[in-house]
């Protein structure tokens, strides 16, 4: 079995990294690179990017950066964010990354993941889902950044995702998103039956929560602000997730 | 000198960053035409096995790899690389691969999650010349398919059964994970396989591999 991974989330609009709350209110907090070498040296296991630049002028900066970590970074990293083409796996694969998240599109049209495992590779294909609990379905799977509802219910959707060949599955819980009240542990357990990994996002506020995902059967856990803020420095949670018995990949970073 | 077979498989950006890093000179070859014959190889490679047999078939790598691997010549593969240089895989069974390593690269599981995709505690199955022995560390692989255990192994991981992670013969050496992305272990293993295969860092002293 392989090690739990723990995996910090960088937003980055127009080939900077941002924060702001829904989108709004953007702050610059610095280049994809420098933050990254950053999680690189405090132990990350791997980050993931999501490109949330609205039109062609921010992605224009897209290849720039992404090559420019894929260089500088010595672990894997994701990047998502408008992927809605074949082209668009191979193009970010091309320019250095290790795996293309892909959200929106895959609900719009499905074949996208299939014609994306079947060019790239499923290993290289993470299926990005966001979800809500509903009374009518346990969980409803959003688009669009969480604004749009569709008529999917999320279990089925994962199990589909499978089916088509995505080869990982990042879930995040719109619920808990931001509460710091810990992840969707339900909502674990249930992807946790999948046959390829889950990331585990959405909740984060302490080490146990962590520890609670994984125990529900993630694969590896995400968060943004707990880590950029070194509220929870990463080398510290992964020795107490390891403390517990969790797995993980602890040795000295690296320096070059 | 390096020459990165550059044939439409394989995240060269990652590799080229972690050479520089290192300090290894290295260059981009699209097809054998443009290369010196005396740089070490390094035949990089991911998704599927038959697609990056087929694009080195079109290139002209592929026939360049079997006269290389007569001539005894250095090599380095990584991950579908070092897949391609056993002897067959599961994933094309029609394709036969470049055998120097006996065996076949097989399918994972059942039991366990395919791809095997993260971080696996990597350890010496049998000394070798180019490492260390207490080299014993993390290394990050992705991969559905693997080579079996043989006399060529080298360093060993498991998911749901043991296999290959690094393998030598000769002057050729493969790894199952991606050195060039697991972190400071990584480096150091890619750093110690470059060293034993005759390259020489540019800007640091050559330190001795203890034997």
């Amino acid at each position: 079995m392989p090690a739990k991974r723990v995996i910090p989330c960088l937003d980055v609009k127009d080939g900077r990294v941002v924060k702001g709350i829904q989108f709004q209110n953007l702050r610059d907090l610095g280049s994809p690179v420098e933050l990254a070498r950053r999680y690189d040296f405090e132990g990350a296991d791997e980050v993931v990017f999501l490109d949330i630049s609205a039109g062609e002028e921010g992605r224009s900066t897209q290849a720039a950066w992404v090559r420019e970590v894929s260089r500088e970074l010595t672990i894997p990293f994701s990047v998502g964010g408008g992927v809605t083409r074949p082209e668009d796996f191979t193009r970010l694969l091309r320019n250095g990354a290790d795996k293309v998240a892909v959200n929106t599109a895959a609900v719009r049209n499905p074949e996208l993941v299939q014609e994306a495992a079947d060019l790239v590779g499923s290993q290289c294909v993470v299926a990005a889902v966001d979800v809500k609990r509903d009374p009518e379905c346990g969980w409803r799977v959003f688009i669009k950044g969480g604004k749009e509802a569709t008529n999917l219910s999320a279990l089925p959707w994962l199990r589909r995702l499978q089916e088509l060949g995505a080869g990982e599955i990042l879930l995040t819980s719109m619920d808990r998103d931001g509460t710091l009240e810990g992840f969707d542990l339900e909502l674990l357990r249930e992807a946790a039956k999948l046959d390829i990994p889950v990331i585990a996002s959405g909740g984060a506020g302490t080490e146990s929560h962590f520890l609670e995902a994984l125990e529900a059967g993630a694969d590896a856990v995400l968060a943004a602000t707990l880590f950029h803020e070194a509220t929870l420095p990463i080398a510290q949670l992964k020795r107490f997730l390891s403390e517990r018995g969790q797995l993980m990949r602890l040795e000295e970073p690296c320096k070059r | 000198m390096i020459t990165l077979l550059d044939y439409g498989a394989g995240n060269l950006t990652s590799l080229e960053g972690a050479l520089e890093a290192l300090g290894y000179a290295y260059e981009r070859a699209e097809s054998p035409a443009n290369d010196a014959a005396e740089n070490l190889w390094l035949l990089p490679g991911d998704g599927h096995y038959r697609a990056a047999q087929s694009s080195l078939l079109a290139s002209g790598w592929w026939t360049a790899l079997q006269s290389r691997i007569h001539q005894e010549r250095p090599l380095l593969g990584i991950c579908v690389g070092l897949q391609l240089l056993a002897e067959g895989s599961e994933e094309a069974p029609e394709a036969p691969g470049l055998g120097v390593f006996p065996g076949l690269v097989r399918r994972l599981g059942p039991g366990v999650k395919v791809p095997h995709m993260g971080w696996s505690m990597t350890s010496l199955a049998n000394s070798h010349p180019a490492y260390r022995k207490d080299s014993t560390g993390w290394l990050y692989f992705v991969h559905g398919y693997a080579l079996e255990v043989s006399d060529c192994t080298v360093f060993s991981a498991e998911h749901g059964r043991s296999f290959t992670a690094v393998a030598a013969k000769g002057r050729v050496l493969g790894f199952q994970p991606h050195p060039e992305k697991s972190g400071a272990f990584g480096r150091d293993l890619l750093d110690q396989s470059l060293l034993w295969l005759g390259e020489i860092p540019q800007d640091r002293q050559v330190q001795k591999v203890p034997q």
